[in-house]
Order: C-alpha cells, then structure tokens, then sequence
C-alpha cells in the first residue's frame, strides 16, 4: 500500500473501503444472484458462488485465512462475466473486486499453479500471434493517422479459422476503408488483467497505446479487448482513439449489406464484455436482422450467460469452463439444433469447440459472410504450436 | 469420521465419481459448513470457525452415483447431509456428526414437462430461477415463487415444504408434488410418484417431503404445472386495521376465492416498507399524523445521531430514517442502542402504532390465472376487501411490490454487516387463535429485539405470519453475546407459539434451529416420525441430528 | 393365542371389562377362529383395547363395511366406531369441524347444512360411509374440482397407535416441521394406528348452483371440453360425461337425440354466484369449442337431482371402475372400446370425479343383456386392455414401497396387533 491515494495502485484499491463494503454485503447475502452465476451454475460448487468467493476474499483479507493457492483458490473461479451484478441491489462487483484479490494472491505468491511465470508466456504468444498475423495478412500496416483501423484480437488470429479474413470481408463489402492493424501487439491484455498483473497490464496497455495512438478510431470484434481498451486503457491512463465494436460498425452501415436470398433462423449470444460492460446490445440484432431470423436464448441481453472463456478460466479450470459453454448451448440442442452466432472471437471459439451434434458456432463476420454470401480470401494459416501459451 | 476410515471412503468415492467430483479442500468444506442461518453469520462475523464441517463433499450427477454414495456411507457407518443451494435458514444442512455432504446442483435437467397432464419431472438440484424461467419459456408455471428463488432448489423446496409468494393460488410445494425419487439411507431407489390417489396404502410421497434430508435423498420429482397465467391484477389496500385486515382476508379465503398474493403488513412493517420505498404520498405517514415527540411513558427513546434524525421528528420519522437507509445509513452505535433497547423501542412502536392505526395497515393483494376467472374472482375478492372498510390504493402499490418483491433479501447484509442481526420467524394458525398468536409472538420477540409482521400465505382455514426482528447482543465480533440474544427470540418465540396453539413452522423449515421444539410441536405422533426413520433410514446415517429425531429414532 | 372355548370366555371377560357388556359380541361358537365385535365409546376404551390386545392374544382390526368380507387368520377384536359418531367441535371462524370418526358423511352434513356449512361436493356413494372409513381407506374418486380430494380436507388427525398412545396431529392449516405424519394414517386400514378423530375442513353453502348439459361429438371430445374448462381454471362441483349408450340407460325417461356415438357432458357448478356462473359459462365455451350443442336442460336437472340425493340413480353397479390420469383418458376410454368390441360385449361407459391426477371411468360390459361382473373372463380382458393403455383398477393397492410399508409397520406395531391383514 504504497500510494493510497492513487486510485490505480492495486493494493489501494484493495484495500478501499468500498471493497470492504461490497465484501461485507457478500459475505451476508443470501445469494441473491447464485442461480446467475456460471461457474456455479456449470459446476454445481458451493464455494464458487459469488456470495462464497467474497466471502473466501474477505476471511483473506482479514487474515482469517491463509494466502495460500488453495485458500486462494476461489478467486480464480469467475470469468468476470458480471451476471451476478444484474441480480445485485447492492451494486457490488464481484468480478471486478476478486480481479483485485488476484492481484493480492499473485504478489503475495499464492496465485494459481497454471498461471506461473503468465506474464512471460503472454508476452511470448503475443509475439508468435503478431507474426503470424503478418505472415497470413501481408498487407496489414501500421495505424494509419486519422484512419480506421481494424483491432483483430488474439482468439481470432490464434483460433479463428479466418475469422479476420472474413471481417476484412466485410468492413469492404459496406464500403468501409479500415486498415488491419498489424503491430507488435495482437491482445490488448485483458488476460493480463485476469491473470492478477496488473503492473504487466499497464505497461502492455501503453504500448498498445502507443501503437494506436494516430488512429482516428479502432474497430474491436472481440468483445474482452473492447472493453479492456474503453475502460481500463482510460483506468490506466493510457489515452486511446475512439473505440467502438465491430457490430456497432457494421449496424450503423446496415444497409450496406447484401441481402441474402433466403434467410434461416440464428441465435444470438451476447458476450458478457459486450453486453454487460460496453451495452452492446441492440447492434448485433439490427445486423443479424437484416440477413437472418434473429431467436433470443432464454438468458440473453444484459442477462446473457458466459461462454466460460473469460476470466482466465479455461486455463484454471477448463473442465468448468467446457462445461459452461455445454450449458450455455444446451437449449439450443434442446431445441433442434442450429446456428449460433456471436461477435467475440473467445466466446466462439468457446462454443465452437463444446458445441454438441446438430450446433453450430460462428463468429459474427463469418456468420455475415455465410449468410450474405461474401466471398472471403483464403488465408494461409500458420499451424498453431498447440499451446496457446507458447511455453 | 476418523481419518484412516477418512481416506477408505474417499478413495472408494474417487472410484464412484473420479477425484474431481470429490473434495476434501479446506476451503469446500468451510462453505458447505453452513447454510443461511443467521445464527452461523454471527459466529462467521466474529472470525470463529464453523463448529461442524463435513468430511468430505461429493458432486453426484446422477440418481445411480447417489445410491453408490448412500451405499459407501452406510457401509462405513459415515454420515450424509444432502445439500441443495444452502439457502435454509434453520442449519439444516450443517454436518453436526461430519461426513460426506452431497451437493445436488449437478442433477439439474428438466426431463419432461407434460402438457397432457400438467406435470414436469425435474431434477432436484436445479435452482429456482432457472427452473421457473424455462417453464415460462413453455408456457407454464410451477408457481412456486420464494424470495429465495435465486438460490434454492427443487430438492431443497421439497426437503423443507417450502413456500413462494404466490402461494395462496398455487398451494405451497407439497401441494404441488405428484410424487418424488428419493435415495433412502438404505441406499435404494423409492419413487412415490404414479397415481397414488388411486391406489391403497398410505400417501408416500406425504410422508417424505419435509423429511429435510433425515429419511434419503430427493433425487428428482414430479411436479404440478399450471399454464402460464393470462392475466394479473395487483392492487393495494389500505384497511383500517390489523384485525379488519385479517378478517378480510378469511372472508376472502372463505368465499372460494383464490388470490395469488396476500400480504397484509402490521403498522411497523407497513411503514417500513412504505418507508423503504420512498412512499411519501400513503396517508398513513404524513407527518402530521404524528405527535412529534413520544407519548407518555414509553420509556427513554434511543439516540439517532445521524443528521437525518435531527431534521425529522418523532419515533415514526426516525424509523423512516432507519428504512430508507436499509439500517446500513444509520450510525452502528445509534443501531446498537436501539437493538439493545428492543423493549421500550417496541413500546414506543406500540403507541405509534396505534396513531398510525388511525390511518390503518396496507395490504397487497393480487390475483392471476385464466382472463375470465381471475377477473371474476378479482371482482368478489375486492368486494369483500371494499365490503370491511378497505380503501382500494390502486394498482400502483401492487406493481411496486411485485417489481420488487425479492427485495427483501438484500436487507440483510447491510444489518449484519453494522453488526446487528436480522432473522424471520414464520408461524401459523386456524383463524380462531391467529390474533392471539400474533400478539403473543410479537411480544415474546418484542422483549429483546425490534420485530415487525405480515400475515400471508392464507388459506379457508388460516394464515401463516411472518415476523422479521432486528437485534444486537454487542459488539460486532461477540458472537456469544449475540446468540445468547438471538438464542432468547427463539426461546421465547417457539415457547409463546406452544403456548397458544400453532405451528413452529410454516415454511421455512426445522433443521437444527427448531428441533430442540419438535417434541412440543408433535408430541406423540413423533413416534411416527420415528418410525418412519427407522424405516426409511435403519442406520441413521441419514442428516443426523435434525429435527429433534434423536430421542425418537 | 385364544383357542379352547375357555380362553375364548377369558378374552370376551376382559373385553367386557373394557367396553362393558352392551358393547361386546362374542364369536359365533364353534368358528374357526375366533372373532368379537366390539364398540368402543372413547378414546380411552380403544386404548385399553390395544394395550391388552397382546396379552390376550388377540389382534385388532376396524369392522369395515368394505366390499370384501373379513376372513381373519387370527383371533382378531373388530372395532365398530358407530358410538363414536359425534361432533367434538365445530370452528366456524377458521370453517373446520373435529368429527369422531364413526359419523358418516351424510350425518354430518345434516348438522352443517342449518348452519350454511358443508363438507363439500362428495358424491353420495362416498358420502354414505363413515368419515373414518372414507378416510382409512385411499381411493380415487373422492374428490371434486371445487372442493377437492377428500384426503386433503382433512386437516389433522387423532388415533391411537398399536402401544396405546394417542396422536393428534391438527395444528395449523400447514407446516414445514417434518414429513405429514397424518399421511401415515390416511389409507392405512388402520395397519398403522386406528383413527378416532378427524378435523375436516368445511365449506359454506354455495349462493347458488347451475347445471348445464351438453351433446359432443365423441367421447374424446368431450374429455377434450372438460379438460379445456378445467384449463380455464373452472371449478365445477361435479362434471359427467356419458357415451351414447350409457346415456341412453341413464335417462331412459328423456329424449335425448344423441346421434350415433356422440357423448353428452353434463355440469354443475357451485359457489358465489358470478363464480357459479362464470365457471359454468367455461364448461359451456369449452364444449361448444370441441363442437358441443346445448341438451336439454331437463337433462342437467334430473342428474342434479340425481347426485344430490333427490332422485335415485337407476343404472346398475358398473362392472368395473378404471381411473386414468387426464392425458391417458381418451387412449383408456378407446382401448375399452376396442376390447369390448373384440370380446363381442356391449359396452357403456361414463367418466366422472374429474380432478388434477385424472378421472375414474365407469365401465358397465354387457353380454346378452346381462351385466358382466368384474371376474368374468371377458370383463377381465377389458381391463387388461385398459391397464395395458395406463389405467389403474380402483382399489389396487400400490406395490411400490410395500417393503417400506412393512418395516413401517414392523417399527410402529411391532407386535403386529394391528389389522395384521391390512395392505398385505
């Protein structure tokens, strides 16, 4: 607790009282937002309830209990996704609050055992995503002063399958002159974020920062960059151009888009970063209209349900996070199968990957391309190394 | 459970469900240590560890691993506390002998829901909220809506005969239970669903809700759907008193009416909550209708120090004050000085109350179902609410209440965490002795802590009420001086319900809080009870310690 | 155990001790095995009898009017309750009446019906036994959609258990402390105790009443009616519905114009007026939605007549009585048909006591004009038919948890002086 009165040292934060409070207001609830969190839900484990995780980070804090990996344990069981905030009239934020306790656990050397030495394996895999980028996209450059610049994100370079192709497809088709960023840089750090650094974090957000910096605006797709660069870039003081998503984009150019000759019937999954975080909510349906039948799953909009790729989860507990976004597509599987669409490269490659038999998961530009028949380049991509890690 | 014996069953239980399914994480086992009781909260508040923990916890994900489990336990003489969403607020689920705590929120599915017959066969470990919202999402309803939807399940609505808000329509649950799989301590599978009404012998599935764990494990169960309702109409009503309240309501219950939602508020909890709401515009809290200062010998009035209390005037005021700011707004001193001056607090509430009678006590009443027989039933209803003096608020009252109707549960924390305690006290009775019950109760608790009612979940032949009290037995971290306050309410409480002539319980249940009154509750049909546990569960492995089973078992 | 002439006396004196000599019937000589009635006046004589039951070596069971006359394999004390037929109290605040359990319905309707009171819409049939009997004894069929099955009228309980205590269970309208111990008394023929006393909940006297009829097309219709008014949420006191040739015999005196295997529906409906009214305007939407026409008037009138005991029923015992849940109705009522047809037997049918687990079918098969009884090899095909389409027999006891039942019982009566034949 160095400086507390900077408002971005971590320790200060920790040791704010309106964390005090919001864990106070945990630790007594009633669990009044247990059916609304996804890891609880997904796991059926009591101690990864929001109510029991900050009352886990409150015995912490008190010196009640050990930092130790295992009493630390539970912090790591959230992906951040904010759906326990809907149901809370305290206005607590679990998610936001047990990030902060991460930052404790991992600078008083009780963070999570697969999260060792994580700052250096970001750092590698976002060098390795970088080139590869260049490698799949030649023509890619630097932030154009006053431009547009496209902001890929790391999921979709690594795991995509020609997501960026087929969202260069489309920013062309609605006319749109937007330059692939290609820099040093492909994540914007969220995971940094999550993985408890928050010294990391900063530094990687000025670069990033930095590299960005001529834009006149940046187009995110993946939904965990937008909101890292809309709301903890400013946190950290790193200033950033505008910064809007990809849906959003493409909703105020609509009309712009082909329209197709037939049209099937899609749901839609809100990413928790875009809904809850950045009220991206009515964008992608005005999209998805325009090409398809558009079906709301039973927990959508602001009360949408995490795909389990946030948070870190699918490195601390990938059989959870699995599990999640199984969960997540059940009703669809339920209801006879069928296409799933959402616009953050994580979240897709969550569903995409746990989809059961008759369910399809697709990116939002892919899923523009399929449904408006935009011929996308192929693009040569690199074999992955398998770990995504690089270590 | 010793630890050699520790290590047998865990290693044979990693067999049935693989090591993940299976914990012995200190961390675990703290959490499934407790439920909501508020009674644990201050024992956690002060940093005192919890006195029982289980052994082991184990997630089952289906009926087949549950019977494994049951098997290993008995096989080891290890007991088993069956745990759904931990949401009780009676201990039922703390491991008082250790043990393995078996988690049902794996067994979530929705098998089935039967348009033909109405009915929906679900597993027991599926949270409220969720359950509900996919029925909604079919067109149906199970109607069971407690303030504890978010977090309690299936099971758990059946192991406690739970009851939601709109049970005055729909029955509480084991009125809507057509039958139930359970995991007996015998370590087999016993359905009690079918058409059991048309078949001899006596009603099992009776027989096992409420068992609250003591006689097996409820796997899944078939449940009663209505269709999804057409048509609701909220209102608010102000009557002119209690007493008028109350009868309105058995002459309601009495016509064959069914109303959804009854809920009429005692002067306290009716200023409370108009309070808590902001609710400038009822009559009955104008501040002219209030002496400024307290009447004649109530006694000393606690200090308010906050700046509010120095502009507002008069007792009512300051519990405005005090609901508006959810407790949390006010100083923790001037809470504990009120809290440890329950008595003349309740006194003063007592004159109040009475200046407020003038003006009367609020009711919120609802109905919904079919368009043409709620509006019908709508109709009667308040003609016989019109017909004894009540004054129709619109449906303004009632919109507000049902936007906000699992509001309540937030209040808690703020209370605790300022540390006093809140806890709710649901009894009930035939028509005949419910104004006696009420008084006697409302006092029993009015000696040490400041308590408030409402009477809902009505029926032809009478009402449950429902008292929430507020108290404080010291500082924050004393939990012995807290439970010793605490443990007094419910003295007092079980012991003037005994008293009168009513049920310990309506809705939430016996676990460990209530058993030391089973006995009094019972009497000699506890032989039954016991047998049914002998039955059932011969080893008595099955949540030990419970419901005042011991001495019959 | 009682066997010589000697210590039958013995056990008839100590029986005379208990109840005194009035209350007493001693075993016909000469019998197999021997068998007193007995008629307790009090809670405290049937007490005594069970406490002494095991020394005299003797087991006690109720003396019930069921169908099946009592063949015991012990010496075996039956228990008439006929002098426990009063009214112990009647709360007319909270509308529950505590009755002993020897009163039959009918009697203790008499002492509602001057005070506006009533137990509720139970058909005669039912209504003419003891409350205790209609009570130890689980059927289907003793409910109504207004007032519902019998069973959960009854608020609580009193009996006494097989070592002489008593329970009461009636303490509030409902409760969360534990399993309904008085489940374990409701339907067990007196296996797990012996009922002395029951707190029923009552009913005002309905404003007004209605009965409505109507023609459908089939029979499937008009389940499909009754189940759209019962959807509506109506709340009829009774609902009929009769094949054609079940008709036909029930109201031979009117005309009833039914065409070729249409079905006739008739109602009642009770309770304030605007509700009477409104649910029978249900009953009649939802029939005239599955293409119903209305029927004579005069038709509704004599069956309303007929099940309030104004006018006597002339239709023959069926041959059998068959309940189905609400969904397996019409698959019951055509595979009935279907085997009837296949066996060359006449069939009528009527379906009635309509509620939330389903309704019974009453099935009368006729060969040659006669009546078949339920053994006969043809009625016994039918029913296999319907079973085998998910019917349950009235009457048949459930299998399901009979090792339950018995260690119950084991626990509770160990014993065993109680109805030892009982559920077995």
């Amino acid at each position: 607790m160095s400086d507390a009165r900077d408002p971005r040292d971590p320790a200060a934060t920790f040791a704010a009282a309106g964390v005090e409070r919001q864990l106070d207001n945990c630790t007594y609830c009633p669990k009044m937002c247990r059916h609304a969190c996804p890891v609880a839900g997904a796991s059926g484990h009591e101690p990864w309830t929001p109510q029991a995780k900050m009352g886990q980070l409150a015995q912490l804090r008190r010196g009640r209990a050990a930092w130790t990996p295992a009493q630390a344990d539970p912090l790591w069981a959230c992906t951040g996704c904010r759906q326990c905030t809907t149901y809370c009239e305290h206005d607590n934020e679990p998610g936001l609050v047990l990030f902060t306790g991460r930052a404790q656990a991992v600078a008083r050397g009780a963070g999570h055992p697969e999260l060792r030495g994580y700052g250096e394996r970001f750092r590698r895999r976002d060098v390795r995503l970088a080139a590869e980028l260049r490698e799949q996209f030649p023509d890619a450059g630097p932030a154009p002063l006053g431009g547009i610049g496209f902001w890929p994100g790391c999921d979709s370079v690594d795991k995509g399958k020609g997501d960026v192709a087929a969202a260069r497809a489309v920013l062309a088709a609605v006319d749109e002159d937007v330059t692939l960023i290609a820099a040093s840089q492909v994540c914007a750090g969220y995971p940094l974020l999550a993985a408890g650094q928050p010294e990391l974090f900063a530094a990687h957000a000025r670069r990033v920062g930095e590299a960005v910096r001529d834009l006149d605006r940046v187009v995110i797709n993946c939904s965990a960059c937008l909101y890292t660069m809309r709301v903890q870039y400013p946190a950290a003081g790193v200033v950033v151009p505008e910064v809007v998503s990809l849906v959003e984009f493409l909703a105020d150019r609509v009309d712009r888009l082909p329209r197709p000759k037939s049209r099937r019937a899609v749901y839609y999954h809100d990413p928790c970063y875009h809904a809850r975080y950045a009220g991206v909510l009515e964008a992608p349906r005005t999209v998805l209209r325009r090409l398809a039948e558009v079906r709301e799953l039973s927990w959508s909009g602001t009360d949408t349900e995490c795909c389990g790729g946030g948070g870190l989860l699918p490195k601390t507990n990938p059989t959870t996070a699995d599990a999640m976004a199984r969960r997540r597509l059940g009703e669809v599987q339920a209801g006879g199968g069928g296409l799933v669409v959402t616009s953050c490269g994580t979240c897709s490659f969550m569903l995409r990957s746990n989809a059961p038999s008759g369910v399809e998961a697709m990116d939002l530009p892919r899923a523009i391309a399929t449904l408006a028949e935009i011929d996308v380049e192929e693009v040569s991509t690199v074999a992955s190394t398998g770990d995504e890690d690089d270590d | 459970m010793r630890g050699e014996v520790s290590e047998r069953v865990r290693r044979e239980l990693e067999g049935i469900l693989g090591p993940r399914r299976v914990s012995s994480e200190a961390v675990d086992r703290d959490v499934y240590a407790r439920d909501m009781w508020p009674r644990l909260l201050l024992a956690r508040r002060a940093g005192d560890a919890p006195a029982h923990q289980p052994d082991l916890i184990v997630w089952p994900e289906s009926v087949r691993e549950v019977v494994a489990i049951v098997k290993v336990a008995r096989a080891a003489q290890v007991p088993i506390v069956p745990y759904g969403g931990g949401s009780g607020v009676c201990g039922g689920v703390v491991p008082v002998r250790g043990g393995i705590t078996v988690d049902t929120k794996r067994m979530t599915t929705i098998r089935s829901v039967s348009a033909d017959e109405l009915t929906c066969d679900v597993d027991a470990g599926l949270i409220g909220e969720r359950f509900e919202r996919e029925l909604a999402r079919r067109g149906y309803t199970f109607g069971h809506f407690p303030s504890s939807i978010y977090c309690s399940t299936v099971g758990g609505w059946l192991a406690t005969r739970a009851a939601g808000q709109l049970s005055t329509k729909y029955g509480k649950v084991e009125d809507r239970v057509a039958g139930v799989t359970l995991v007996t301590g015998r370590g087999e599978v016993v359905e009690t669903d079918g058409p059991t009404r048309a078949l001899r012998g006596p009603g099992w599935t009776q027989l096992v809700v409420g068992s609250e764990g003591t006689l097996g494990i409820i796997t899944s169960a078939r449940l009663r759907v209505s269709p999804a309702p057409q048509l609701r109409i909220m209102r608010g009503y102000w009557m002119p008193d209690v007493a008028t309240g109350i009868e309105a309501i058995r002459r309601v219950m009495q016509r064959g009416l069914r109303p959804a939602i009854v809920r009429l508020y005692d002067e306290l909890d009716t200023m409370i909550n108009a309070a808590s709401h902001d609710e400038v515009g009822a009559p009955a809290l104008d501040e002219d209708a209030f002496a400024p200062s307290p009447a004649p010998g109530a006694g000393p009035l606690p200090p308010w120090p906050s700046p509010d209390a120095a502009v507002e005037a008069g007792p009512l005021a300051r519990l405005r004050a005090l609901a508006r700011g959810g407790v949390a707004g006010l100083r923790r001193e001037a809470m504990g000085a009120a809290l440890g001056r329950s008595r003349a607090f309740n006194a003063v509430l007592g004159v109040a109350a009475e200046r407020v009678a003038r003006a009367g006590c609020r009711m919120i009443i609802g109905l919904e179902g079919a368009r043409i027989r709620t509006e019908v039933e709508a109709a009667l209803t308040f003609a016989e609410l019109d017909a004894v003096g009540g004054r129709d608020l619109g449906d303004e009252p009632g919109l507000r209440w049902l936007a906000h109707r699992y509001a309540v549960s937030y209040k808690m924390s703020p209370i605790f965490a300022d540390g006093a305690f809140v806890d709710t006290m649901e009894v009930a009775a035939g028509w005949d002795r419910l104004d006696e019950l009420y008084a006697a109760v409302r006092a029993a608790i009015g000696r040490h802590a400041v308590v408030m009612a409402h009477f809902s979940h009505a029926y032809a032949d009478g009402c449950s009420i429902y008292f929430t009290f507020a108290g404080s037995g010291g500082a924050a971290d004393d939990a012995r001086g807290h439970e010793r306050v605490y443990d007094a309410i419910w003295r007092d409480g079980m012991e003037a319900v005994a008293r009168i002539g009513g049920t310990i319980s309506h809705h939430h249940g016996v676990g460990l809080l209530k058993a030391p009154y089973m006995h009094a509750e019972h009497r000699e049909a506890m032989t039954i009870y016991g047998a049914l546990k002998q039955t059932f569960d011969p080893d008595g492995i099955m949540n030990p310690g419970k419901m005042g089973l011991d001495r019959h078992a | 155990m009682p066997e010589s002439g000697r210590d039958v006396d013995a056990v008839t004196r100590a029986l005379v001790d208990l109840v005194g000599r009035d209350h007493v019937t001693a075993p016909t000589p000469g019998a197999t095995t021997p068998v007193w009635r007995v008629a307790p006046g009090s809670v405290v004589e049937i007490a005594g009898l069970v406490r002494a039951a095991p020394g005299l070596g003797v087991v006690v069971a109720p003396a019930g009017s069921g169908r099946r006359p009592p063949v015991h394999a012990r010496p075996t004390v039956q228990t008439s309750m006929a002098r426990l037929c009063h009214v112990l109290a009647l709360d007319e605040r909270s509308l529950t009446a505590h009755v002993q359990v020897g009163l039959t319905g009918v009697d203790l309707e008499a002492q509602l019906v001057p005070r506006g009171l009533s137990l509720g819409d139970y058909p005669p049939a039912v209504m003419r036994s003891t409350l205790g009997g209609i009570v130890a004894v689980r059927t289907h069929g003793k409910s109504s959609a207004r007032t519902g099955f019998f069973e959960d009228n009854v608020l609580g309980v009193s009996a006494v258990l097989a070592d002489g205590r008593t329970i009461h269970t009636r303490i509030a309208p409902r409760r969360a402390t534990g399993p309904d111990l008085a489940r374990a008394l409701c339907g067990s023929e007196g296996a797990i105790g012996i009922l002395t006393s029951l707190v029923l909940r009552l009913h005002r006297a309905p404003e007004a009443r209605f009965a409505t009829a109507y023609a459908l097309p089939s029979v499937a219709a008009a389940v499909a009616a009754v189940q759209l008014a019962l959807r509506e949420e109506a709340a009829p006191s009774g609902v009929r519905i009769y094949d054609e040739a079940e008709a036909r015999v029930h109201f031979a005196e009117l005309d009833l114009a039914l065409g070729d295997g249409e079905a006739l529906l008739v109602a009642g409906t009770a309770g304030p007026t605007d509700l009477a009214a409104c649910d029978r305007d249900l009953v009649s939407s939802a029939a005239i939605a599955e293409g119903g026409r209305l029927a004579s008037p005069a038709l509704a009138e004599l069956w309303w007549r007929r099940i309030h005991g104004g006018a006597p029923t002339p239709a023959p015992t069926p041959t059998t009585q068959l309940m189905a849940t609400p969904g397996r109705l019409v698959r019951v009522y055509g595979a009935i048909a279907a085997a009837a047809a296949e066996a060359g037997l006449a069939l009528r049918a009527h379906v009635s006591r309509f509620d939330a687990d389903g309704a019974v079918v009453f099935v009368t098969l006729v060969r040659g004009g006669a009546v078949l009884a339920e053994t006969d090899p043809g009625a016994v095909a039918v029913v296999l038919a319907a079973e085998g389409a998910g019917a349950f027999p009235l009457g048949a006891r459930s299998l399901r948890l009979d090792g339950y039942l018995a260690a119950l019982r084991t626990a509770i009566d160990p014993d065993g002086v109680l109805s030892p034949e009982a559920l077995t």
